[in-house]
């Protein structure tokens, strides 16, 4: 059933393409093989749109696709859209080896990942949920929007990816990373990430201490003198402490959720907190 | 209407669903504590105790990034654990982020146990590759792996939540003040535990300053959290049209313009961060 006939893909497809990869991508993650289910499940019906049913060159491509492969799926978008218009090309006759297809994957899924990861969940999807979480304890519904916003922007983000990558294929990723935009923009967000954090610790930090000392006579309240000093020295060393033993590598983050049970526990029987 | 039964029901099948990672952006809303807290919130009849629940719980899992899918602790069901507590019986808010951060930790094992799992329906796939069975390939990638993931998920939050309530509740009357106290001032401080996982997660020296000033300024002049994000924006901004950090922009383009990297190298520094704090190393 091979046919000569270029076949055309429309724009529906390419996001229709997306919509596939965007529902399925994480569900079959296994330790084994990640998204190459999610992958090739994804291109599936593409695959057999310009094959055709039943055809050796289907059989091919969902093999092919099967291969391992990871990213961060709306980064990813970029990959998928590429290896859409790679496939379409292909099947046009085309020379194109397998290896082509799956190194360019490969290669690039790392990059990607490295960038999704640290830029969008690591300091936007943080910017954002923290200021959530920051309406939401006081009681303010603007909380749940935050989160949903993100959610809705980040989709269309990576519907964006999609076509990019398919219109403009593999240079459009290489062009991507090697221009400034992607580096200032993660220093951007670095710093407005890092600026949010102190300005939320300020606020959402507590801890106090009734502590008070009886000096010949006169009654000395800690948490006075330490307010007299510079406001909010207590939550400060909290957070710069956990900090300090994430870094020097010494503690995980379980042991330290042990490690503050404990602190809170025994300061609350002695009366320090 | 307050049902525990209703309520049991429907934080079993949310965590179910969103844990079974259906949709890229859906989940990450469906797995937020705030999300989930203002949800079922509404549920109860009390969105307002729902959402401060979920934002307290939040805020101990900021900057945990799960690359790879490898998730350091499980927000959601930590959440859904906690939330419908605070709503169906006397427990604070304070006292929910300590239920919630042990709990969070067994989530980790079922996603494990999930993706261990996951490897039969790749290798279904493998053999539905072969003769091009495209509609197979995709019940493999969503159906089966979802279905799975109920009989893993649904049982746990519904017996958690349902039978929950009652001990929590027994619980509270026979537990001593001064534990009540701690495990109040430790939901004052595990918000610490996210933030410096968020200030180690971004790292760079060049930036510390930045969480100086964040925090100094809120402590002195009491600005809003919308106040601080413009401000913050605006020196980012400021920052950038500078022409940034100098040894960071060598750094970043280094680490990214590579195509012949090995896949996985971009990837390690947060997989390595992850690693480091869950002790994998």
């Amino acid at each position: 059933m091979e046919s000569n006939n270029k076949t055309q893909l429309t724009k529906r497809d390419i996001t229709r393409t997306y919509l596939r990869w965007w529902w399925t991508a994480e569900i079959s993650n296994s330790f084994e093989r990640m998204q190459s289910l999610a992958y090739a499940a994804s291109m599936g019906p593409i695959l057999e749109k310009l094959y055709g049913k039943g055809s050796q060159g289907l059989k091919d491509g969902l093999q092919r696709h099967l291969a391992f492969f990871n990213t961060q799926a709306i980064w990813g978008a970029l990959i998928i859209g590429t290896t859409v218009a790679m496939e379409e090309q292909k099947a046009s006759g085309e020379d194109i080896p397998d290896e082509t297809i799956t190194s360019f994957k490969s290669g690039l899924m790392g990059p990607l990942a490295g960038i999704g990861d640290s830029l969008d969940f690591g300091t936007i999807q943080t910017i954002f949920y923290s200021l959530a979480a920051s309406f939401a304890v006081t009681g303010n519904f603007l909380g749940a929007f935050f989160i949903v916003a993100f959610s809705v922007i980040h989709f269309f983000v990576g519907l964006g990816f999609m076509h990019t990558g398919y219109q403009q294929g593999r240079k459009s990723i290489m062009d991507i990373l090697q221009s400034g935009r992607i580096n200032a923009m993660i220093q951007t967000a670095s710093i407005l990430g890092m600026f949010m954090m102190g300005a939320l610790s300020a606020n959402m930090v507590r801890l106090e201490t009734p502590l008070e000392f009886n000096v010949s006579g006169s009654v000395i309240n800690v948490q006075e003198t330490l307010d007299g000093i510079v406001p909010g020295l207590l939550p400060l060393a909290a957070v710069l402490l956990v900090y300090w033993a994430l870094k020097k590598d010494k503690f995980t983050l379980s042991q330290l959720m042990v490690i503050i049970t404990i602190v809170c526990l025994v300061g609350a029987f002695f009366g320090i907190f | 209407m307050q049902s525990v039964l209703l309520m049991a029901i429907v934080s079993g099948l949310w965590y179910w669903f969103s844990a079974g990672l259906a949709g890229y952006t859906l989940f990450s809303m469906l797995k937020s504590p705030t999300f989930i807290g203002f949800c079922l919130g509404l549920l109860w009849g009390d969105p307002i105790t729902g959402i401060m629940a979920g934002g307290s719980i939040e805020v101990v899992y900021l900057g945990l990034v799960a690359p790879g899918g490898n998730i350091p602790s499980d927000k959601a069901l930590a959440a859904l654990i906690a939330v419908p507590l605070v709503l169906m019986s006397d427990m604070s808010v304070e006292l929910a982020v300590s239920v919630a951060v042990p709990v969070g930790a067994i989530g980790v094992l079922i996603n494990n146990l999930r993706r261990y799992f996951n490897a039969i329906f790749v290798h279904r796939a493998d053999e539905l590759a072969v003769e091009g069975d495209v509609k197979g390939i995709w019940r493999n990638a969503t159906w089966y792996p979802l279905a799975l993931g109920f009989v893993m998920r649904f049982p746990i939050v519904f017996v958690a939540n349902y039978f929950g309530a009652d001990l929590i509740n027994q619980l509270l009357t026979i537990i001593p003040e001064w534990v009540l106290h701690g495990m109040s001032v430790m939901g004052g401080l595990l918000p610490a535990l996210g933030f410096a996982t968020t200030i180690f997660m971004i790292g760079k020296r060049e930036y510390i300053p930045l969480f100086f000033i964040g925090y100094f300024l809120v402590e002195y002049s009491g600005l809003t959290t919308i106040g601080a994000a413009i401000f913050g924006l605006m020196i980012a901004l400021i920052i950038s049209y500078m022409g940034g950090f100098p040894r960071l922009r060598g750094e970043i383009a280094a680490e990214s313009s590579r195509e012949e990297v090995s896949p996985k190298t971009a990837r390690r520094t947060n997989q390595d961060a992850i690693d480091e704090m869950m002790g994998r190393k």
